[in-house]
């Protein structure tokens, strides 16, 4: 490095070098202007003060440093080392590997080049060429740890665990017999876990065990020894050893249910589906039994038995259960319980007991059959639960009575107001629940929790500009506004996202939508450093384990829900173009196309100014800001706050492809996936990629509304289309024919057919009828007086339940709420949604979308005429709001 | 009623938005990538019975100081899930770990001063004591009490490393940005 130059500069160079490396940029540019003062042309010297401003946020300068001082010394593998560095600062990891490939061409052996490399092709999982580098890299060096270590996580990663197992046995070999020494205790211990872990991952159970008792002494971490062991006995079915070690670690853990899972197996009594016979159940009991005798302490021995009980036993089980948990008031008690309403019995069980409880603390003060007085909370706490129960089974009324009593009972309790805001969510009163949110916020400003959910609250009431402000009550950071963005706080993010996107505010949700999807771009490259400081930390399985975790990423239900919006978004774009402000400033939609031609350019110069200024007021604003490594810290200015520029793409349903893409590869199994495949692909005329959306939803779930949607949609669009002309289309049209045949649903029959045999399958099914009503007027519409008198003919029948309990109507409010927007904008027929919405109102007298009676919807009708602001709600602060739902106490 | 057991780097995402519902202090998915790299033993999350993280505590081991101690960089507990113990035996998992994996002679915390709760917990069921006050620690002014505890002694070895750079001192690019602002606080 710099060996052109004469000793002086030499060492002026190696100070940059070294300056880069300690972070103390300026004092290497000043080493660099001192060199490029002799030797302007110097492409080295070039090179680093480029790579350093890089590091002080001058990107365009760096980058024509960097390249300019290659071309003045394209056989410097330095100058290809820093040209691969700065690709790599910007995420540009593809050209990095071809610069460094470069260097390498010109220094082969270069260490430091290789380990970069090595890095690299790690985090684009390019595995053959992680392998061949690591190799390299121990052949170079084997008297380096990480060297050995690397090497086998190359093999194990490029899917050849056994040839890692050898590397890390060679590297075992190199090693004399008093290794570690005392500090480096755990990183051994690691390392032997780590290979143990790659013996069970091969299936060499035996090899695995001895291998772990053999090195028990030199594993440091005692729990992960002891849950390995465990793990390999089961494998071995060595059953018995097993059940005595699962016993061990549950006196050290009565709280992890994952042991007394793998109890039961060693004892043979599990099963995946929880089902069990009655000597299996008595069998399970008597282990329960014992178990509580030995772990007094841990709650797991006495729920878990809960899940398997029937009959008489689960209502004695259930009773001693809840009755202490009420006493003590633990607020969890019914979120706890509720996995048990999938099995209705046990709901009718429990209602059964907690209303004996209520009776008998309201008469007695005491629970049934006891001598002891309750305290007055245990009532309370018994109301709260009643309240969430009534909410489970859709009985808003009783649960919000509840809930009103126990908030009569004790009016201090945070809880109460909490649920009461939930349950008023549930039954459809989106404002009435966001205040009763606040309410409760109010009661312990100093909690972070009521204020996010107050914020949840709002947003779900499309009250944005309040949720920030009682967001940000919490999340001010120095002289940033909130630093919900910078901590990635993505519930706030895609809530405020799909409230801007109900309002129809394309560009904010857009920007939210994609925010959240950044976090996720974000999170992928923080595993970058992690490649090499794991090799050191030998956390390897951990290692191995967050690979894998960034693999499968975009599969998480945030970045899903993210990029279904975005998608939806886009297509909205696309089916209605926002006028874009300057046409409709200009005129511009009476000009020559020549003119319009000029004045958009115009529009781009002055947006191209526009943005330079931002960027020079981010410089004057940033200017006192610098830290003493030079780099700028203050944050830009947003150029685009309100997201215009994000809804003016050219082609919304390209961008709109780049999400669906990601959908596709992560979420293969969700209907939604490809019901948004289904409509892109329809709207840009891909048939063959469309069908393909079809199929999957037919493969996912062929019975759902959704996919008989597509699949008529579909094959009606087919119908319509002009014979087949060009070889492509003909092509098509063979493909389609071919493919007809191969699906049940439309064999042998016309559409009109598929569609009446899905009704016929689903008569009783609100939504499967409206499906079928929309499909019958988008085959015929003609047919439109039929449809809307088939749908407003279904019926809310009753669920079946025990007889002393009150019947429950069939209908979801969500699914009600789709049969009026169904009637009104597709089907248009504006009487029929009336009356769908005068019946609705009836039957979710608390929905504010249907305006029912007990909704706050239908309280500010009463008010609006009063005092003609039916608006209030958003400005009215919030201790206030209280007042305008009053009313809504029962 | 709620598990406890050792969080895995599949739990992170959940920890994270754990954090950001009911804690003041937030950090960057960077800073648990971090946690779980470094001492995957001092991770522990309380998972409800539908498989909901409800609460963690995220733990570190001081390795630049001379004497080797472990930290609680944050613990949480949803509002819902109070008055399950869940904080106490979250800590008491760490502090096994600390103690039995690293050697740990002490566990250290900061704590709002204004937070009673929390306080009362780590004194009075926890065991630690005022060792400092810390002033202005948090972003809003508050002070801090820099609180320990005495763990039974080293049973294990010391735990002394010569290439203990941080991760995040070594790459900049504020990649967590709680770093220097450790919290805790049981809810």
């Amino acid at each position: 490095m710099g060996a052109s130059l004469p000793p002086k500069e030499a060492n002026l160079f190696k100070l940059i070098v070294k300056s880069y490396e300690t972070k103390q940029y300026k004092k290497g540019l000043k080493a660099a202007d001192a060199i490029l003062k002799k030797f302007p042309d110097h492409g080295e010297t070039l090179s680093m003060k480029g790579l350093t401003l890089n590091c002080m946020d001058r990107k365009s300068e760096a980058y024509e440093l960097v390249r300019q001082g290659l071309k003045n010394d394209l056989k410097s593998h330095v100058c290809w080392h820093v040209f691969g560095l700065l690709y790599r600062s910007d995420r540009e990891y593809r050209e990095a590997i071809k610069c460094y490939r470069n260097a390498l061409k010109i220094d082969p052996d270069n260490i430091e080049i290789l380990r970069d490399l090595s890095l690299l092709q790690a985090q684009m999982r390019d595995l053959t060429g992680f392998v061949e580098t690591r190799q390299q890299l121990l052949t170079l060096k084997s008297n380096h740890r990480m060297n050995w270590i690397g090497f086998a996580v190359a093999h194990h990663l490029n899917s050849s665990a056994s040839k890692a197992i050898e590397i890390l046995e060679a590297y075992e070999g190199t090693l004399e017999d008093d290794y570690p020494p005392e500090n480096e205790r755990c990183e051994h211990g690691e390392m032997l876990l780590y290979k143990i872990s790659l013996l069970e991952e091969c299936g060499f159970f035996q090899k695995a065990l001895e291998e772990l008792q053999k090195k028990e002494l030199k594993i440091v971490d005692k729990l992960a020894y002891k849950e390995q062991e465990v793990s390999l006995l089961i494998k071995l079915g060595r059953l018995e050893e097993g059940e005595k070690l699962f016993r061990a670690l549950l006196s050290m853990n009565p709280d992890n249910y994952r042991y007394y899972e793998g109890l039961q197996k060693c004892v043979g009594l599990y099963s995946e589906n929880g089902h069990f016979s009655p000597d299996e159940i008595d069998q399970l009991d008597a282990l329960y039994k014992t178990l509580e005798q030995q772990y007094k302490w841990s709650s797991a021995v006495k729920r878990i038995p809960l899940d398997f009980l029937q009959g008489d036993k689960f209502r004695e089980a259930a009773d001693s259960y809840i009755k202490p948990l009420l006493t003590k008031g633990v607020p969890s008690l019914f979120s706890d319980l509720s996995s048990l309403y999938n099995q209705p019995r046990k709901a009718d069980v429990l209602e059964q007991i907690i209303l004996e409880l209520e009776s008998s603390l309201k008469s007695t003060g005491q629970y049934p059959g006891r001598m002891e007085k309750e305290p007055p909370s245990t009532l309370m706490w018994t109301l709260f639960f009643l309240a969430q129960h009534y909410d489970r089974l859709g009985q808003y009324e009783i649960a919000l009575s509840k809930i009103d009593e126990a908030i009569h009972h004790t009016p201090t309790v945070i809880d109460l107001y909490s649920v009461k805001s939930r349950i008023l969510k549930h039954a459809g009163d989106l404002v009435a629940a966001a205040a009763f949110a606040d309410e409760a916020r109010c009661m312990d400003l100093a909690d972070r929790y009521v204020n996010s959910e107050c914020v949840k609250r709002m947003l779900q009431a499309d009250q944005v500009a309040l949720a920030e402000k009682t967001a940000v009550l919490f999340t001010k950071d120095g002289d940033q506004h909130n630093n919900l963005h910078d901590m990635q706080c993505m519930w706030y993010e895609l809530a405020s996202a799909e409230s801007y996107f109900r309002q129809g505010d394309l560009g904010l949700a857009l920007k939210k939508f994609l925010a959240v999807e950044k976090h996720y771009a974000d999170i992928t490259e923080d595993q970058f450093d992690f490649h090499s400081y794991c090799l050191r930390k030998m956390t390897l399985r951990q290692y191995v384990e967050m690979l894998k975790f960034q693999d499968q990423l975009h599969s998480h239900a945030y970045f899903h829900k993210a990029a279904v919006g975005a998608i939806r978004c886009y297509i909205k774009l696309h089916d209605s173009p926002p006028k874009s402000t300057a046409e409709e400033d200009n005129g511009m939609s009476k000009l020559l196309p020549s003119q319009k031609k000029k004045m958009r350019q115009k529009q781009r110069k002055a947006e191209a100014r526009a943005k330079k200024e931002a960027e020079i007021k981010n410089e004057e604003s940033s200017a006192g800001g610098v830290s003493k490594s030079g780099k700028r810290h203050a944050k830009p200015v947003d150029p685009d706050p309100r997201g215009e520029k994000l809804t003016q793409v050219e082609d919304p349903l390209l961008e709109a492809t780049k999400y669906l893409k990601l959908l596709q590869k992560n979420s293969p199994d969700s209907l939604e996936t490809h019901i948004l495949s289904f409509e892109l692909y329809m709207r840009k005329q891909k048939i063959l990629l469309a069908f393909q959306a079809v199929k999957q939803l037919l493969r996912l779930d062929a019975e759902h509304p959704d996919s008989h949607r597509c699949l008529i949609k579909f094959f009606n669009k087919v119908g319509s289309m002009n014979a087949p002309v060009t070889d492509s289309e003909k092509l098509v049209w063979s493909v389609l024919d071919a493919e007809r045949q191969t699906i049940s649903q439309l064999h042998g029959k016309s559409l009109f057919e598929t569609n009446n045999s899905f009704l016929e399958k689903h008569e009783d099914s609100l939504m499967h009828k409206a499906a079928f009503g929309e499909m019958l007027y988008v085959l015929d519409p003609n047919k439109r007086p039929e449809a809307v008198k088939l749908i407003e003919g279904s019926t809310n029948n009753l669920v079946p339940r025990n007889g002393v309990l009150e019947p429950i109507g069939e209908w979801k409010l969500k699914d009600c709420i789709a049969v009026h927007k169904l009637l009104r904008t597709v089907l248009v027929d504006d009487d029929a949604a009336l009356r769908w919405k005068e019946r609705c109102a009836k039957f979710f007298p608390y929905s504010t979308y249907f305006e029912g009676s007990r909704s706050s919807a239908f309280n500010q009708i009463g008010k609006s005429t009063e005092n003609g602001s039916s608006n209030h709600v958003e400005s009215t602060p919030s201790n206030g709001k209280l007042e305008a739902f009053k009313d809504l106490t029962i | 009623m709620v598990c406890i057991r050792k969080a895995t780097v599949k739990d992170l995402l959940a920890m994270q938005a754990c954090n950001l519902f009911c804690l003041p202090e937030n950090y960057q998915m960077k800073y648990y990538l971090y946690h779980i790299l470094s001492w995957p033993q001092l991770l522990y999350v309380a998972e409800d019975y539908n498989g909901r993280i409800v609460g963690y505590v995220l733990a570190k081991m001081e390795e630049e100081t001379t004497d080797c101690h472990g930290h609680i960089t944050s613990l949480a507990v949803l509002r819902t899930h109070r008055k399950l113990g869940l904080a106490t035996k979250l800590m008491t998992a760490a502090q096994n770990a600390m103690e039995q994996v690293f050697g740990a002679e002490y566990v250290s915390l900061h704590v709002r001063k204004s937070n009673r709760a929390a306080f009362n917990l780590y004194t009075e069921t926890l065991g630690y004591k005022i060792h400092d006050v810390e002033a202005k620690y948090y972003a809003d002014g508050e002070d801090a009490y820099d609180m320990r505890k005495q763990l039974k002694g080293k049973q294990h070895h010391h735990h002394h490393n010569h290439h203990h750079h941080h991760l995040h001192h070594e790459h900049g690019g504020g990649c967590c940005s709680g770093e220097v602002k450790g919290n805790a606080k049981a809810t």
